[in-house]
């Protein structure tokens, strides 16, 4: 069905990617997975910040940036990832390329750096990245890894994240890439593929991929696990370390999180070491609980499952007051999402709606196809589903779909702000674990914390008109700011609109009265 | 220590596509936009927002494998086109990274088709200004991307006016012909003056400043003459939105016709109001850069980096042009009021007689918390020379003193500053990453830190207190409203200090012992060693 209305003004080869979602089982053809448009201000990063943040929460390892230094100065420490042990994960290494070194070529400063690093910090494997510059002048960062690794007797592995070669996306795999080459084959006489073996007596073991610790997210989780007799090997990559990497190939199951980034590195050791995988994901009630029934499935230990179910059940009774008290007072607003991946985007979707909220906008970076189809499978009537947005279309989206609260990174909240929404960041910057009961037990308060602040009844008055204020008050309500811009000047080329955000739209982040409509839904 | 020659270990300086971004914000209506990589604007966005906590829309032109390999061109114009379309702004800055520069786009030359192309004209007026500025990544630092932004602005609109002719100031376009003097009582004349300052050391200027007095109308002059003109006031780093904001009460307060650029005040320290602009107000009006080229002067801010576009209006548009410290601290503040003082003819306002006086106050109040105690202190070049000097005023030992940015003047400027205390020692570190002033550190002993946020790991391993100034701070709130310049910046910066210093040695049982032993125990030991080998 042709739309009548544009659901967000923008530039023309951008619609193709903005739908919404009209009625049940509609199938929604958003065109996604390619490249972002120049000009048009793209929330993603480039293949190497792909690359970076799927392998930076290695602890142990050196990550050196081979490019000029604003590459590595921007990616600092950013993760957010937490480690149990080492740290040189968070300090920044780079070979500072400068014009010389353009010039004449950057190997020799590269394989010295590498001598440099090794003497200093002897780590147990150096990821060597390429950056742009790196792509075009052509260094042979193959054969410099090659030699360093002889040399020094670790490995050295270089990560092909050239910024302009893709997306970020073209980056997770590159990590991928990078990680396969760690992991080892598991030794002669070791159990290597065991589904007829007998659980009960011969502990379990699996991997977590996509899990990144972030906040500590990952210590959560292994509890989860241990308790029910799984020994988890590692998390990909949150807290691990180039041995317990290299220890995946002895893992009886994967479980794959971020599918957007792990999914090719699960399939691949599902082909080269017959390890299955399961998609799960450990944000909220339902997702969590599903995770450790599949899990304990998988294994078909009796034993396994009731300890799952036990421990559910005592888990679940020791949250739910906490979730059920914030679920009151957050029940009906109306949340948007924006994330990189979509594994965390759906699971969101959840999560909100096991407080009783309703999502209307519904976006992310990265996502494929049968990622959107799922998404739209997911969400209710009217949501409006975005691939690689920009600010001035969540700006607008926001308004459109009076949202309440947005759950997104660093470069939307303050787009969030500006509008009067509330906001969750549920990225990098975020201090808590959301992960686990305990976890969901903090992003419930958060959101709560957030929607419910004094600040937003500030923020609805804008302007201090003292002599209007006694006719308002009078009137019983208090005039509502808008939020609209028109852009000034004189039309360029004739090509123009005048583009006016929401004349005629109250913003429901402005009225203090609960949705009624909405509450009656739910 | 550690020694390293080809690996940089936590740097302590960003990209020159960054600064360029810095600058730009400051431009009334202006975007930017990087040709280059889409990380490239996504990471600086993020970095941004980080530190201001605004939104930063910065535009990419999202250069492929195929632009990489066939050129930039088409993804350039269509980024400008996307912009225009989605933004309508009055300037665009491209500023290109390290990936066009190296595929060799001639970025110039494809604005030129471009406009062509979109029929845009160069009248400031009614077309859109596109400011084309080289910033390759692997070039120099953030520091040289601000200076090199501001420039190309200054120029382009200055050669815009070259073009079209100014008849009102006909004087402009014949060098050799300079605009009228104002006859001085002493027979000097302004031009001169300024001339003559040009070439002066700032310490001479000092104290032929306070030689002089500060009020010029006191001592006869034509004041009414002098007051003709705007004032150009440039920095050569970026200074924070309220530290902008107090320069600019400054030069409102002292009756001066002005022109700040670039001005970030509003732009990156946004009001929360009922509109969400797509480009954020504020910045220097387009009309005032424009009409640069015909201020009396030029004031710049920071002397250890040269500043391109006071050199440019200077040699190309005879705009006298001038070099003062960044106002941080007292000296520095006060040679700013002299300045200002002079250009613009009048007396210090009573209100900043009145700051100055509580700044003294303050001073006193804690001359013997800060006296002698060891701090290191880091970040822009221009930045960390006038905190070191703040700091010597106050009686604190500045031992370390060091920048990213690699400045063949630092050492020479931070030695000026301490001709005056021959007994101090201390070193100067320019080019520096966090691993190797880590290392000086640690050579050092400083007692407390004062730079950007990346020294936490520092300060946190050390366990010494670390005064947030500079950027990036985004492990704090408030980074735009840090305030350190002026007296009232001077006075903040003082109190935070000290309480730093305070809360590190508040051992919750008896009151704070004053004097300079009073931080640490450490301190005496040393002297007792340093004594016992004398």
């Amino acid at each position: 069905m042709k739309e009548k209305i544009e659901i967000v003004d923008t530039l023309e080869e951008r619609k193709p990617y903005i739908a919404r979602k009209q009625k049940k089982g509609q199938e929604i053809p958003l065109a996604c997975d390619n490249n972002s448009l120049a000009g048009a201000i793209s929330q993603r990063a480039c293949v190497y910040s792909g690359a970076r943040v799927i392998l930076n929460p290695v602890t142990d390892a050196v990550h050196l940036v081979h490019g000029p230094i604003g590459c590595a100065g921007y990616t600092w420490d950013i993760r957010g990832a937490k480690s149990s042990g080492i740290e040189t994960n968070r300090t920044s290494f780079s070979t500072d390329m400068k014009e010389l070194d353009v010039v004449f070529g950057g190997e020799k400063k590269l394989s010295n750096a590498i001598d440099e690093l090794v003497g200093l910090y002897r780590p147990p494997v150096i990821f060597v990245y390429s950056t742009c510059i790196v792509g075009i002048i052509g260094d042979d960062l193959e054969s410099v890894c090659k030699t360093a690794s002889q040399k020094h007797g670790i490995p050295v592995i270089p990560v092909k994240s050239e910024g302009f070669k893709g997306n970020k996306s073209d980056g997770y795999k590159a990590a991928c890439d990078a990680l396969k080459k760690l992991i080892r084959r598991p030794g002669e006489g070791e159990i290597t593929k065991k589904s007829p073996r007998h659980p009960e007596t011969i502990k379990s073991k699996i991997n977590i991929l996509g899990d990144f610790n972030v906040a500590g997210d990952v210590w959560l989780i292994k509890p989860l696990f241990e308790q029910m007799g799984i020994e988890v090997i590692v998390s990909m990559t949150g807290d691990s370390t180039a041995n317990s990497i290299s220890r995946a190939a002895e893992a009886d199951l994967n479980l794959v999180q971020c599918s957007g980034s792990m999914t090719y590195l699960a399939k691949w050791m599902q082909r080269e070491y017959r390890i299955p995988y399961l998609t799960v994901s450990f944000f909220g009630i339902e997702d969590i609980s599903l995770a450790l029934r599949k899990t304990a499935d998988y294994f078909g230990s009796e034993l396994m499952k009731e300890h799952a179910e036990k421990f559910l059940e005592s888990e679940i009774s020791r949250i739910m007051p906490e979730i059920l008290r914030v679920k009151e007072r957050v029940r009906g607003k109306k949340a948007a999402i924006y994330m990189g991946g979509p594994a965390k985007a759906l699971t969101l979707i959840k999560g909100f709606s096991e407080l009783g909220m309703e999502v209307v906008i519904i976006g992310t970076q990265t996502g494929k196809k049968e990622d959107y189809e799922q998404i739209s499978y997911s969400v209710r009537e009217g949501t409006v589903i975005v691939d690689d947005a920009n600010p001035l279309e969540l700006a607008e989206l926001l308004v459109k779909q009076k949202a309440d609260l947005m759950v997104a990174g660093v470069k939307e909240r303050f787009i969030a702000y500006k509008l009067g929404v509330a906001f969750c960041d549920f990225n990098h910057d975020r201090v808590v674990e959301f992960e686990g009961f305990d976890g969901f037990v903090n992003f419930a308060r958060e959101v709560d914390a957030s929607i419910n602040s004094p600040v937003w009844k500030a923020v609805r008055q804008r302007i201090l008109k003292p002599e209007a204020k006694e006719s308002e008050e009078r009137s019983g309500r208090t005039k509502r700011p808008e939020v609209k811009e028109k852009i000034p000047g004189e039309p360029y080329a004739g090509e123009y609109k005048e583009i006016t955000i929401g004349p005629g739209i109250e913003p429901d982040f402005l009225n203090p009265e609960p949705d009624t409509a909405v509450e009656s839904q739910a | 220590m550690t020694k390293r020659n080809y690996a940089t270990v936590n740097p302590c300086v960003m990209c020159q596509p960054m600064g360029s971004a810095l600058a730009f914000r400051g431009i009334e209506n202006t975007m930017v936009l990087y040709h280059g990589s889409q990380g490239c604007s996504t990471y600086m966005r993020l970095h941004l927002a980080h530190h201001f906590r605004e939104p930063v829309d910065i535009a990419s032109s999202a250069l492929s494998e195929k632009g990489a390999v066939y050129g930039g061109r088409e993804n350039l114009k269509k980024g400008l086109r996307n912009v225009i379309n989605r933004y309508n702004p009055k300037v665009i800055g491209v500023a290109t990274t390290c990936l066009a520069e190296t595929i060799g786009d001639d970025v110039p030359a494809i604005i030129r088709e471009f406009k062509e192309e979109e029929g845009l004209g160069d009248d400031p007026e009614k077309d859109i200004i596109i400011i084309p500025v080289s910033t390759p990544s692997y070039g120099e630092s953030h520091v040289s991307g601000y200076i090199k932004a501001l420039d190309a602005v200054v120029r382009k609109f200055a050669e815009k006016q070259e073009e079209q002719g100014k008849p009102e100031k006909p004087e402009k376009t014949e060098k050799a012909e300079k605009p009228e003097r104002t006859k001085l009582s002493r027979g000097i004349e302004i031009m001169d003056y300024m001339e003559s300052m040009e070439i002066m050391e700032y310490t001479e200027i000092m104290e032929k400043g306070k030689a002089e007095g500060t009020s010029l109308e006191a001592e006869g002059f034509d004041t009414k003459e002098l007051a003709k003109g705007k004032l150009n006031v440039i920095p050569v780093e970026s200074l924070s939105p309220a530290d902008i904001r107090e320069l600019k009460e400054i030069l409102e307060i002292m009756a001066g016709e002005y022109v700040f650029m670039p001005d970030i005040s509003e732009t990156f320290d946004a009001p929360l109001r009922e509109d969400l602009p797509r480009i954020a107000k504020g910045g220097t009006p387009l009309s005032e850069i424009a009409d640069m080229p015909n201020s009396r002067a030029s004031l710049g801010l920071g002397i250890v980096s040269k500043n391109l576009a006071l050199e440019y209006l200077r040699k190309s548009h005879g705009v006298p042009g001038r070099n003062v410290p960044i106002p941080i601290g007292l000296s520095n503040t006060d040679s700013f009021f002299t300045e200002l003082a002079h250009i613009f003819g009048c007396p210090i306002p009573e209100k900043y007689q009145r700051e100055r006086g509580r700044l003294l106050d303050a001073m006193v109040d804690v001359h013997k918390y800060l006296y002698g105690v060891k701090a290191a202190v880091y970040g822009d070049p221009d930045l960390v020379f006038s905190l070191t000097t703040f700091m010597l005023e106050l009686g604190m030992h500045p031992v370390l003193i060091a920048t990213g940015s690699e400045s063949r003047d630092f050492g020479k400027r931070i030695e000026q500053v301490f001709e005056e205390k021959p007994e101090l020692k201390y070193s100067a570190l320019d080019g520096i990453d966090f691993d190797s002033l880590n290392d000086a550190i640690t050579e050092c002993n400083p007692e407390i830190l004062i730079g950007n946020s990346n020294g936490r790991y520092i300060a946190k391993a050390r366990d010494i207190p670390l005064v947030r100034v500079g950027l990036p701070i985004h492990d704090r709130v408030g980074a735009q409203r840090i305030l350190t310049v002026g007296y009232r910046g001077a006075m903040e910066l003082l109190d935070r200090l000290t309480n730093a210093i305070l809360e590190a040695t508040d051992t919750f049982t008896a009151p704070v012992q004053v004097g300079s032993t009073a931080y640490t125990g450490k301190r005496i030991e040393e002297e007792c060693v340093k004594g016992a080998d004398e």
